[in-house]
């Protein structure tokens, strides 16, 4: 439910306003004359798709990045920040959509880092206990000593929300902050915000792409496309409807499983599979499912339960200590990545900068990553050029992927087109089975829409789709199988129509199985 | 006995001044491979000056001077114009190596100063190193702007946006170790042994490097680490006092070596992460780009 504004609030003086703002970066205009006002005491959320501009926006306002043209007023007097240290000093503090903490140090020392009450000898102490009545007061239960990597993502970024506020912010900019929470965690964040807002005066900016959000936590919401502001309403006068077609400027359909179609013969066996993560702890206990040709099996689950272990054992990446991995009637339990992938695996890893491309390298030889074991495209052992030219140029026209040529560089794409280059490389080679773990992740309406398109046009070519995903919905519109994931283990695999966001939620959580598994 | 352990502190002490200058440096995400070019060029700098002028104040000054120039070249290098930390304090290293043995081969011999005076026997040099590493632990454990040096080298995105300026705690931190190895350079001509020779050093910067990781970016350790490697680097000097004919100089010469290998392997595991935490500065090598 919208929240409502308080009885017939006069427009007041905005707190911050920018004017005029024009931002250029190389080949790009990220902000094309932007006038942009926020009022005290709300959440203000700022919606748009990937690229629209909203983010770079927040950075001029945090003072990261210094627009071309336009100015900044704060309290209706002009303000320069040549970097966050002005903002901060003004009272405006950031929360970015990647974590900016230190990983080896503990959260307090995370939390004093930069603040100017902290000069010369560090007063752990007494800033120990002002964060600790910080932290009591909005109910956030954080402890100060655990070091940054020990913590959840969750956690995390509360890590940074108590930080801001220690530094005296009175403007609080959050940049996604729900791309990378559990369902009940973003409730949490959600009302603490409002709370924030309530209690503390603080004016909150929400940078999101995601509807429900800005339905459920913010009072006014201006929407980006595009570089360009192309609408501003109160939240209690919008519809989820009205927003998608501000942000695209048209309707968009999501297509959801046809699941008449039939499904093939027994392809993946996987039975009693145990595995350690990086950490040396055992993240897959004893898992056992199987996956036929023309299916896909949903995984949904929390976190850190043993998906992308799970992926990686499937995909050669990481070693069984116990159990069997079955593909094709061959047993493929200690066979290489290489191997197959000549098989017939094919997989869309998470990290799609990290893993799953090289920045540095060209579109071209991206695409080579999936094609040098290819003797189609190795005649005589050397790679084929205008082979991989042409295939790549397929790829880039068949999926739409917006870059400048096909020897533009991976790092100049944005994630959307990025993952779409990645599935095309990874669609075209046919493969048997894909596994595609969080394939829409931070993805724009569109971009999803697309992969999850892709993904089903696989399925109906006879693939076996194995589908790791925190998207419930997502699992739920694609799969014809629904595996829960929890501490390892699937807590039971669904048929579809005996899957219900409740059940499926709850097992997530660590409910135990009820009747209708396999 | 008693001679040769305060001789060997006398070497431990030039380890010392180096490795604290360099720890300061990594701690804050800047390798510099070039240190024995730093010593080097402070060394000469400080043995020139000094005999020049006949003033012991004045060489120390203008070793100190050198080496906080150079260091912040390698600033200029790594910082500012953001390449590759390796290959500038590797030039900066061979820079050194011919620049002092073009400029001093005039000056190669003895000092000619009266030797500065010894407490029985123990270079005082070695106390004020003592304190040196005191202060230095105090400045990266006990205070805000330590704070801020190991933020820099752990995450410098995650300073930036507190508000730490990443580029001016490099930079300081680049020319208080370039000033160290200045220190350390000046204290080996014109104290532990004043009579110059071109590549006088002969890998006591480098020994210094692997005092570092030795140390795991700790001041106490480092110092123990210090005192240890100075007793190897003695007894390759003089073998016969100890176990005679049974090893040779080289041998010792590298026993620093052979022990930090093993060191920085068990560091980089993944048992000893878990288990001790992250000891190497997460972002030490990394260029950093604002923004």
């Amino acid at each position: 439910m919208p929240l409502t504004l308080p009885a017939d609030r006069a427009p007041t003086e905005p707190i911050l306003a920018a004017r005029g703002i024009t931002k250029r970066f190389p080949g790009v205009l990220a902000l094309d004359h932007v006038d942009f006002e926020v009022q005290a005491g709300d959440v203000h959320a700022v919606l748009g798709q990937n690229g629209a501009g909203k983010t770079t926006l927040m950075n001029i306002l945090f003072g990261l990045v210094q627009p071309d043209e336009g100015a900044l007023y704060l309290r209706g007097q002009r303000v320069h920040f040549r970097s966050p240290h002005d903002a901060i000093a003004q009272g405006i503090g950031m929360v970015h959509q990647t974590r900016r903490l230190v990983a080896a140090h503990t959260v307090l020392e995370n939390i004093v880092l930069g603040h100017p009450r902290v000069r010369g000898f560090l007063n752990l102490r007494g800033a120990r206990r002002e964060v600790e009545a910080l932290c009591n007061r909005y109910g956030f239960t954080v402890d100060l000593g655990a070091r940054v990597w020990q913590l959840s993502e969750g956690e995390r970024q509360w890590v940074e929300i108590l930080k801001a506020l220690y530094g005296g912010a009175k403007i609080l900019i959050l940049d996604e902050p729900t791309s990378v929470l559990t369902p009940p965690e973003v409730k949490t964040l959600l009302a603490g915000l409002q709370a924030l807002v309530r209690d503390r005066g603080v004016t909150v900016l929400l940078v999101t792409h995601k509807l429900p959000v800005v339905m459920a936590a913010s009072h006014r919401v201006t929407v980006f496309r595009s570089g360009s502001v192309v609408a501003r309403l109160r939240t209690g006068e919008a519809t989820e409807e009205i927003l998608v077609q501000h942000m695209i400027g048209r309707e968009v359909a999501f297509r959801t499983a046809d699941r008449s179609a039939e499904a093939g013969r027994p392809l993946l066996h996987v039975e009693q599979v145990s595995a350690f993560n990086d950490r040396g702890l055992l993240a897959l206990r004893d898992l056992s499912f199987s996956l036929r040709a023309g299916e896909v099996l949903g995984v949904a689950g929390v976190t850190g339960n043993g998906q992308e272990e799970l992926a990686q054992v499937l995909a050669g990446l990481r070693p069984v200590t116990s159990g069997k991995v079955r593909f094709a009637d061959r047993d493929v339990t200690h066979l290489s990545p290489l191997e197959r992938w000549r098989m017939g695996v094919g997989y869309i890893p998470a990290e799609r900068i990290e893993v799953a491309s090289i920045a540095a390298f060209s579109l071209v030889e991206n695409t080579a990553l999936n094609y040098h074991f290819d003797p189609a495209f190795t005649p005589r052992g050397l790679l084929d050029d205008a082979g991989l030219d042409q295939l790549t140029r397929r790829i880039l026209s068949a999926y739409n992927v917006k870059a400048p040529h096909q020897y533009a560089r991976a790092r100049h794409l944005s994630g959307g087109n990025l993952q779409r280059l990645i599935l095309g490389r990874v669609l075209s080679r046919r493969p048997r089975l894909l596994i595609a773990h969080l394939p829409t992740q931070g993805l724009d309406v569109e971009a999803t829409a697309f992969v999850r398109a892709k993904l089903l046009d696989a399925r109906a070519e006879g693939a076996a789709v194995l589908l790791i995903s925190e998207d419930l919905d997502e699992i739920l519109s694609l799969s014809d199988w629904v595996a829960p994931i929890y501490e390892g283990r699937f807590v039971a695999v669904l048929l579809r129509e005996q899957a219900d966001s409740e059940t499926v939620g709850a097992m997530m959580a660590g409910l135990q199985k009820e009747a209708g598994a396999r | 006995m008693w001679d040769l352990l305060a001789r060997s502190l006398g070497a431990s002490t030039i380890f010392l001044f180096a490795a604290l200058g360099e720890l300061v440096n990594q701690r804050s995400g800047v390798l510099n491979v070039g240190l024995e070019g730093l010593m080097l060029f402070g060394g000469t700098a400080a043995f020139i000056t000094a005999q020049t002028t006949g003033s012991y104040p004045l060489g120390f000054l203008a070793g100190l001077t050198i080496g906080g120039l150079l260091g912040l070249a390698h600033g200029f290098f790594s910082i500012t114009l953001r390449g590759d930390q390796v290959v500038s304090g590797m030039g900066l290293w061979i820079l050194s190596f011919g620049l002092t043995t073009y400029l001093g081969s005039a000056y190669t011999g003895p000092l000619g100063l009266a030797r500065i005076p010894s407490l029985m026997g123990l270079s005082p040099f070695f106390l004020v190193g003592v304190a040196l590493v005191a202060i230095t632990w105090l400045l990266i454990f006990r205070t805000s702007l330590g704070l801020a040096i190991r933020s820099a080298g752990e995450n410098p995105a995650a300073a930036e946006a507190s508000g730490i300026s990443v580029v001016a705690i490099r930079y300081l931190c680049v020319t208080v170790g370039g000033v160290l190895a200045g220190l350390s350079g000046a204290t080996y001509t014109l104290s532990y042994n004043p009579v110059w020779n071109y590549n006088f050093l002969m890998g006591w910067g480098f020994v210094s490097l692997a005092l570092v990781f030795f140390s795991m970016w700790n001041p106490w350790i480092l110092l123990a680490g210090a005192s240890l490697f100075g007793i190897m680097w003695q007894l390759s000097l003089s073998p016969e006092l100890v176990l005679p004919g049974v090893l040779s100089r080289y041998v010792w010469r590298t026993v620093p070596f052979a022990i930090t290998i093993p060191i920085l392997v068990v560091i980089s595991t993944p048992w000893f992460r878990t288990r001790w935490g992250l000891a190497k500065p997460e972002a030490l090598g990394r260029p950093y780009a604002k923004g």
